[in-house]
């Protein structure tokens, strides 16, 4: 109970946030990582600086962490790598149900077509 | 560029960043730099780095702020609602604006009042001070008792802590090398005046107990003001100066904001002891004042009580047990009574643009609500609760009027300034005459609870509104609730700024009869001056006689001069010298028989009234040939009927402190008092050489300008006698603005306020009309799709104002009557329910509305029908 109250208060995400979680719910990934991926989904690529402090907010909240095991690519030792954590999940889960219910809503309104379902 | 170089600067830039992001996320930040890099255009990613970093790197440096924000509902409320209203930049220029204008002359009026009007009084525990009176019929008079009440404080009186003596005096300072004589208003006083008031001076000491009577030393206090003008020299405490003839020494200086007189325009600049024995005193003559404090904790009755016990054994004692009642005064409230009707007119008008703009900023806010009914119903079906909903509007209305109440204390800072610079308002203190902190936190409160108040209406209708509710009003567009609470919110607009501007309106039209006031004489062309006549120069009255008449022969001979007389009290001066008026004939014999009244006595002499610009009624006034043993006199018309009725009062003897003299003459009163209307006490004119008074006051008629004329007078006198100080010189037409000053601030005021609502009524308006146009554009597009012109739509549209306003008018008529209620006392010369007044301004209010109405509906002109309805709008 008191976890999902945890989860209501830091809804709605920023878009970057969402896309962080959504990149590392996939698994873990670097800064850069993380960029490609919301360029792959047809997102706006955040800016760096954007993206870092988006990574650090997140940490301090406790929705991803810092990964000790690095995945070995090229022997890179200043890259910082993050996973996500058991709230981040709950929270994007959380976010991606609310942004589905404004959907819903917003084609009910007549602003989506309805053949679109 | 170099994959070096470019690692140089991207850290170059991290330098935006705070350095604890800085030493937790740089590197992480230059490796994904130089990963773009890899993928992009060099100069591409190095710019993009710098804008980046100089966005990221200040944002992170503000997050703190930011985090602070953020943190719980109503942080999150406050950034959301800040948000939103960046967004729609025109309504919040419109609601800002609309709270400036309104708040700003509320701290206007407010700063007024405060630092105007009611000039606090500085001493210590001002509601324990009074003045006392003596009671006479229904008259107040000077009181009697100058040393009875005093003793009685003395030996320890249970209600009364102590009491002082004082009357007033001019003290003339010589000439000196670079200056002219001149005269001061000086105050004598028992020594213990400033332990009364308990204010001490500022510079050196007060009166030691022994310091009065006939062996007093020739000491003198200064007040801050002559002292500057002394040349503001510190080491003047101890030195001697001289007043007249005789040299005293100065053992004080008060405090700058010390002033204690007994009126506004009568402020002493000195403070001398009472030279006589105040024991021996005569207790049943008093030309004395005395100042009374009572002991903390007593009331006014009991008081009352005590000075009563004393006045009663005093009667005794003296007077045959004939009894003189005594009066006290509370020098609060008395201050306070006096502008009471001013005060209470001004607080109700701008009670009632607090109303008004409460109202408008209402319906703004409401409108706005409307426009977001969808986004409401979303998040309502969303799950967001009731409160919540309620709680971000309220935050939002809040935070509106919380700005809008800052920005309008600046405007009020601005707008003190204005009005100060408007009109030559003489006033004392006028230099801190300033909007300060308290008023400005006061505004700041009453706009955030105006916001407040005003964001409760939309509060409640939107967490009414549910998604149900808005499928069922799609077809409506717009919420038809919405739309019913905002009409009847421009209805009550329409009344509330009705009520507003017919106060206005009075208040204008009784300032207008106030300017076109009669006084009784010609205010145009006279010019007064005082001349210092004092025994020290004329030890006998006929010198001083045949010094004004070489001054009068002088005058004459300067061009533009036509006469030239000397009063010993000027109209409108704000009182004089009473004495007891009776007519032997009429009653019993003695000064106190049951038809005599109090009245002005006034000296003066040949050609007064001719240069006065007077008139006469009946027989003749004083001839320049003066026949011995006659004591004429001039009575003015109330004086008249009151003694005579209808029969002629020529030739018949009236009494005043018991001389006789012989009526010769009435006149009409030239009032000394109020300009508008007549003084409660009659008029006496007595011949000055008959009683040996010196009428000091010249006035003197000109076809010039008569400021221009002063320093011919000065010089003039100079030549005849260089000992004799000019003082108090002022054109009538000065005394005259002088005297209106109150009444053209407060019309000045509420004016101003009436405008403001007049302002506002016709933004609500408009703000409503634009607002059903652009909800009805469909509805209107069908019409003139099917042949409406424009005409016949703006008709329509503007039908619908009309309906409005014309409610609104109806409603507002039993408003007129509450603010002609208030505004009774304040009023000259005008009913409160001056029909044409109130016609003409319902006149103006309907045409300004219709204005607004009318140019909003102009927007069914930008309406192109095809593409409207091709949308399905």
């Amino acid at each position: 109970m008191d976890r999902d109250r945890r989860v209501e208060t830091l809804l709605p995400l920023r878009p970057v946030e969402f896309s962080v979680l959504l990149s590392l719910a996939d698994g873990e990934r670097h800064g850069y990582g993380i960029m490609q991926d919301a360029k792959e989904r047809g997102e706006s690529v955040p800016d760096v600086g954007t993206l870092y402090r988006a990574l650090a907010r997140m940490v301090d909240q406790g929705l991803i962490e810092a990964s000790d095991s690095r995945p070995s690519e090229a022997g890179e030792e200043r890259r910082n790598y993050y996973r996500i954590t058991d709230i981040g999940l709950r929270v994007a889960k959380a976010e991606a149900r609310r942004l589905e219910a404004l959907t819903r809503a917003a084609r009910i309104g007549g602003l989506l077509s309805k053949e679109a379902k | 560029m170099s994959g070096a170089n470019a690692g140089r600067w991207f850290r170059l830039l991290l330098r935006f960043y705070p350095r604890d992001f800085r030493e937790e996320m740089g590197e992480a930040l230059v490796q994904t730099y130089l990963d773009r890099l890899r993928d992009e255009s060099a100069l591409r990613v190095c710019f993009a780095a710098l804008r980046d970093s100089l966005r990221n790197g200040l944002g992170e440096r503000l997050r703190p702020a930011v985090a602070w924000r953020r943190n719980g509902n109503w942080g999150r409320d406050l950034e959301l609602v800040s948000r939103r209203l960046r967004r729609s930049p025109l309504m919040l220029a419109a609601i800002l604006g609309t709270l400036t204008a309104g708040l700003g002359t509320f701290a206007v009026v407010y700063t007024a009042v405060d630092k105007i009007l009611i000039e606090p009084l500085p001493y210590r525990d001002p509601d324990d001070l009074y003045m006392v009176w003596q009671k006479k019929d229904k008259f107040a008079m000077t009181g009697p008792h100058s040393a009875e009440l005093p003793k009685a404080a003395a030996s320890g009186n249970s209600a009364i802590e102590g009491a002082a003596t004082v009357d007033f005096n001019l003290l003339t300072f010589p000439a000196g090398p670079n200056s002219d004589a001149s005269r001061v208003l000086g105050m004598r006083t028992s020594p213990n005046l400033f332990d009364l008031l308990g204010v001490q001076p500022a510079l050196g000491r007060g009166f030691r107990p022994e310091e009065t009577g006939p062996n007093s030393p020739d000491v003198i206090v200064l007040s801050d003001g002559l002292w500057k003008r002394l040349g503001g020299d510190p080491e003047i405490i101890g030195t001697q100066i001289r007043i007249g003839a005789m040299p005293v020494t100065v053992i004080g200086v008060m405090p700058p904001d010390f002033r204690f007189g007994a009126s506004e325009t009568a402020v002493p600049e000195a403070y001398v002891p009472i030279s006589e024995d105040l024991a021996a005193h005569d207790p049943l003559v008093g030309d004395y004042l005395i100042v009374l404090r009572g002991r903390r904790g007593t009331s006014p009755e009991q008081l009352q009580a005590a000075v009563d016990a004393v006045g009663r054994s005093v009667d005794e004692r003296y007077n045959e047990g004939r009894n003189r009642a005594l009066l006290i005064v509370s020098l609060q409230t008395d201050l306070v009574a006096s502008i009471r009707p001013v005060l209470l007119a001004l607080a109700f008008t701008a009670t009632f643009l607090v109303l008004v703009l409460t109202v408008n900023l209402a319906s703004l806010l409401l409108a706005r609500a409307a426009e977001r009914e969808r986004e409401f119903a979303v998040s309502r079906a969303l799950g967001a609760s009731g409160p919540a909903v309620v709680r971000a509007t309220l935050v939002e209305g809040g935070l509106l009027g919380f700005i809008g109440g800052t920005l309008g204390a600046l405007a009020g800072v601005w707008g003190t300034r204005v009005l100060l610079a408007l009109g030559p308002i003489d006033l004392p203190r006028r230099d801190s005459i300033a909007l300060d902190w308290q008023v400005a936190a006061s505004v700041i409160g009453v706009g955030t609870l105006i916001g407040l108040l005003a964001a409760a209406v939309p509060a409640v209708w939107a967490a009414r509104v549910s998604l149900a509710s808005l499928l069922s009003g799609m077809a409506v567009r717009g919420g038809a609730s919405s739309g019913r609470m905002r009409r009847s919110l421009v209805v009550v607009q329409v009344a509330l700024s009705l009520v507003l501007l017919s106060a206005g309106g009075l208040v204008v039209r009784s300032f207008e009869t106030l300017l076109a006031a009669d006084p009784g004489f010609k205010t145009q062309g006279l010019l007064t001056f005082g001349v210092g006549l004092g025994e020290w120069l004329f030890p006998k009255t006929a010198d001083s006689f045949a010094f004004q008449d070489r001054v009068t022969e002088a005058l004459h001979s300067l061009p533009g001069v036509k006469s030239v007389s000397a009063t010993s009290t000027l109209p409108l001066g704000g009182g004089g010298s009473v004495s007891w008026f009776t007519v032997p004939s009429a009653s019993e014999k003695g000064d106190d028989g049951p038809d005599g009244r109090p009245g002005f006595r006034i000296f003066t002499r040949a050609g007064y009234f001719e240069t006065m610009g007077m008139r006469l009624v009946e027989g003749r006034t004083f001839e320049s040939a003066r026949r011995d043993g006659v004591h004429e006199a001039i009575i003015d018309q109330r004086a008249a009927k009151h003694f005579f009725g209808n029969r002629s009062p020529l030739g018949a003897t009236l009494v005043f402190d018991y001389n006789p003299v012989t009526i010769v003459g009435v006149v009409e009163q030239a009032r000394l008092v109020d300009l508008y209307k007549d003084d409660a006490y009659l008029h006496l004119y007595l011949r000055a050489e008959d009683f040996e008074e010196r009428p000091w006051r010249f006035t003197v008629r000109t076809d010039r300008d008569p400021k221009a004329l002063l320093p011919e007078v000065r010089n003039l006198i100079r030549q005849i006698d260089s000992r004799v100080a000019v003082s108090e010189a002022y054109t009538m037409d000065e005394i005259v603005a002088e005297r209106r000053s109150r009444e053209r601030i407060s019309a000045v005021l509420i004016a101003g306020l009436g405008l403001g609502a007049l302002l506002l009524v016709a933004m609500g308006l408009f703000g409503m009309i634009s607002g059903s146009v652009s909800r009805r554009s469909g509805e209107l597009a069908i019409r003139m799709a099917l042949g409406a012109t424009h005409g016949r739509v703006i008709r329509l549209v503007v039908g619908e104002g009309s309906r409005l306003l014309a409610t609104g008018l109806v409603i507002g008529i039993p408003g007129i009557y509450m603010a002609g209620a208030a505004l009774q006392g304040f009023l000259i010369g005008i009913s409160p329910f001056d029909i044409p007044t109130l016609v003409v301004v319902s006149l103006g209010l309907v045409a300004v509305a219709l204005l607004a109405c009318y140019l909003a509906a102009r927007r069914v002109t930008r309406i192109e029908p095809d593409r409207l309805l091709r949308e399905g709008g």
